[in-house]
C-alpha cells in the first residue's frame, strides 16, 4: 500500500520548541520581550530590538485581522490537492505581529471555497481556530464579526 | 584638491546563452560549463585567461567543482550569493568589485538551472525548518503563493487592476515574438489574459513566469582589457545591493513596513554609484518571476511615483521593459537571461532593440534580499 501524501512538516529547534508545545496544548505564544515591550515574530534567538536574550512567550488570544490573503489553487503539494481552493490568510494580531495561516470554519475545519475568498476582504476580523494536520496541531483562523 | 576614484572600472566583454528548453537534456553542470564556453568565445578569452568565477548560491556546480571541470588553474577570486533569483546583479557586482580592486583580471558569471525537466523545487521541501515551519504547513509553499500575498496588498493599496498586471504580460509577450530564443511566441490579447486560470489569486497563470531549463553566463574584465578585444563592451556604471529589514525568502511581510520591497534600499544606493538617475535609463530588464514585479519596480526605483506604476506604464512614459520577453516570455533562468539581454541592449543587437540606448538597468528578484546593475555604453 503507498504511504499518504505528506504535508510540510514543521522541524522545530530549541528556538521554536516552545511554540510547538502550546501549540499542541491549543494555546497561541509568541514572544514579548519583557525589556522593551517588544512583540517578536517569526520567533528570535534574542529580542532583535534591544538584544535581550531568553525572551519569555507570552499566550495571546489571536484575534486579529486580515493583512492580505490568497485563494490557492493547483497545482499543490499532493497532500493539499484535495483541499483546493483554500485560502491563506496573513493575519495582523492585535499585538500586531503578522502570521500566516489558512481561513477555517468554526470548528478549526479548513474550508474548501468556490474559488472565492468566503468573505475575506483586508481588514476583516478574524478569530483563532486549531487545526489538526496530520499530527501537527496549527493555529488557523476564521471570520468573525467585530 | 578633489578626490579622485582610484579603481578601475569593470566591462561585460561576453555573452552566450544555450537555446532555452523544457528540458535540456544535459545536467546543469554541463549546461554551465558550455555556456561558460560560449562567453569566452564570445570574448575572445579562454579559459586559460579565467582567474575569478561567481555563482548564485543557488547553483548546483560550485565555482571549484567548474573550476576543475574546465581546467583552470588558479581562482583568484570565488563566492557566491544566496537567495534565489535576487542574487544575480549582486554576483555580478561581486566580479565588478573583484576587477575594480585588481583582485581579479577575468571573472565570470553564470547560471544553468534545469527548472523545466528538474521539478519544482518546492514539491521536495517536506520538511520545513528555520521561517518555513511557520509557512509551509500551512500551505503556503510555491513562490506564486508569497508573491500572491505581496500583490494583494499593492492591489488594495494602490487600487491596481487586473488589467494593468496583464498588459505587463501582453507587453512581454509582444517582446518574446520577435526574439528567435523566447519560449513563448503565440501572440497574448487582454482576453487571453484575463481567461488564464488562477494560480494563487490574485495571480494568474500568464502572470507566472515559465518553468525553464537554461544556461547562460557572462565574462567581465576591466575597461582597459576591454579596449584589446573585439568586442562592444557594456562598461558597468555601477550596482548596488540592499536586504531592507527583517527580510527573509519571498515573505517579506513581517517588518514594519508591508508592502515595501528590499528593491527601495537597492534603489538609493544604485543611483548613488552610478551618479545616475531614472531619466538617464533607457531601457530596462526588471526581475520578472511574476507581472507585479514590473510596476512596482518602476516605483521603488524611482521612475514614477508611489502607487503609479501602471499608470506610468499605460501613458508611454516608461522606458520599453524585458526587452527579450523575460522570465514571463523568453526564459526563466533566474533572472540571468534579464543581465544578458540588458548586455545585449548596449551592444545594440537585442530583438526589441532601444535606439541608440546608453544606460540599461537590470534587477534582481525584488521581494528577497537583492540589487541591481547598470550596463553602459560608454565609460564613466
Amino acid at each position: 500500500m503507498n504511504e499518504p501524501p505528506s504535508f510540510p512538516l514543521p522541524v522545530a529547534d530549541a528556538d521554536t520548541q516552545t511554540f510547538w508545545d502550546a501549540a499542541a496544548d491549543g494555546r497561541l505564544v509568541v514572544q514579548h520581550c519583557a525589556a522593551c515591550g517588544h512583540w517578536i515574530w517569526q520567533p528570535k534567538p534574542v529580542c532583535p530590538r534591544c538584544h535581550a536574550v531568553d525572551v519569555p512567550w507570552e499566550e495571546v488570544s489571536g484575534d486579529g485581522r486580515v493583512a492580505s490573503w490568497t485563494v490557492v489553487r493547483p497545482p499543490v503539494l499532493p497532500a493539499f490537492a484535495p483541499f483546493t481552493p483554500f485560502v491563506i490568510l496573513l493575519v495582523e494580531l492585535d499585538e500586531g505581529v503578522r502570521m500566516v495561516g489558512q481561513l477555517a470554519g468554526d470548528a478549526g475545519e479548513l474550508l474548501v471555497t468556490d474559488g472565492g475568498p468566503e468573505g475575506v476582504s483586508m481588514g476583516t476580523p478574524v478569530a483563532l481556530r486549531w487545526r489538526e494536520q496530520g499530527e501537527v496541531t496549527l493555529p488557523a483562523w476564521r471570520i468573525v464579526a467585530r | 584638491m578633489s578626490a579622485t576614484r582610484s579603481v578601475r572600472q569593470a566591462a561585460v566583454v561576453g555573452i552566450h546563452a544555450l537555446p532555452y528548453s523544457k528540458d535540456m537534456g544535459m545536467t546543469e553542470r554541463k549546461a554551465g560549463a558550455l555556456a561558460i564556453l560560449g562567453a569566452l568565445a564570445d570574448a575572445g578569452l579562454t579559459t586559460h585567461h579565467v582567474d575569478g568565477l561567481v555563482r548564485y548560491g543557488w547553483e548546483t556546480t560550485t565555482e571549484m567543482e567548474m573550476a576543475r571541470n574546465l581546467g583552470i588553474h588558479n581562482l583568484r577570486v570565488f563566492g557566491d550569493v544566496d537567495f534565489g533569483g535576487g542574487a544575480g546583479p549582486v554576483v555580478i557586482g561581486h566580479a565588478c568589485e573583484a576587477i575594480e580592486l585588481g583582485h581579479a583580471d577575468v571573472v565570470v558569471a553564470w547560471r544553468a538551472r534545469n527548472r523545466s525537466s528538474g521539478g519544482r523545487p518546492w514539491a521536495a521541501q517536506i520538511m520545513a525548518t528555520g521561517q518555513d515551519q511557520f509557512e509551509r504547513p500551512h500551505g503556503l509553499v510555491r513562490p506564486s503563493d508569497g508573491m500572491a500575498l505581496h500583490t494583494r496588498y499593492w492591489i488594495h493599496r494602490y487600487g491596481w487592476q487586473a488589467e494593468d498586471l496583464g498588459l505587463v504580460a501582453i507587453t512581454q509577450r509582444d517582446h518574446a515574438r520577435r526574439n528567435p530564443m523566447a519560449l513563448m511566441r503565440q501572440p497574448m490579447t487582454m482576453d487571453d489574459y484575463l481567461a488564464s486560470r488562477m494560480i494563487s489569486d490574485p495571480l494568474r497563470l500568464f502572470d507566472c513566469c515559465l518553468e525553464t531549463d537554461g544556461a547562460l553566463a557572462m565574462v567581465l574584465t576591466s575597461a582597459e582589457r576591454a579596449a584589446d578585444l573585439d568586442v562592444i563592451p557594456a562598461y558597468v556604471s555601477g550596482y548596488a545591493a540592499g536586504s531592507g529589514p527583517d527580510c527573509y525568502g519571498m515573505t517579506f511581510y513581517y517588518g514594519d513596513d508591508l508592502g515595501v520591497t528590499p528593491a527601495k534600499y537597492v534603489a538609493p544606493e544604485l543611483w548613488r554609484n552610478t551618479g545616475l538617475t531614472p531619466p538617464d535609463i533607457d531601457v530596462v530588464q526588471f526581475y520578472d518571476a511574476f507581472t507585479p514585479q514590473v510596476p512596482i519596480s518602476f516605483q521603488e526605483f524611482g521612475f514614477c511615483g508611489d502607487g503609479d506604476g501602471p499608470e506610468f506604464i499605460r501613458s508611454g512614459a516608461a522606458p520599453l521593459y524585458n526587452t527579450s520577453g523575460g522570465g514571463l516570455s523568453e526564459a526563466y533562468v533566474h533572472g540571468f537571461n534579464l543581465l544578458v539581454e540588458a548586455v545585449r541592449q548596449i551592444r545594440g543587437i537585442s530583438a526589441t532593440q532601444v535606439d541608440g540606448a546608453r544606460h540599461c538597468l537590470a534587477t534582481g528578484g525584488n521581494v528577497v534580499p537583492t540589487g541591481a546593475v547598470v550596463f553602459s555604453k560608454e565609460r564613466r
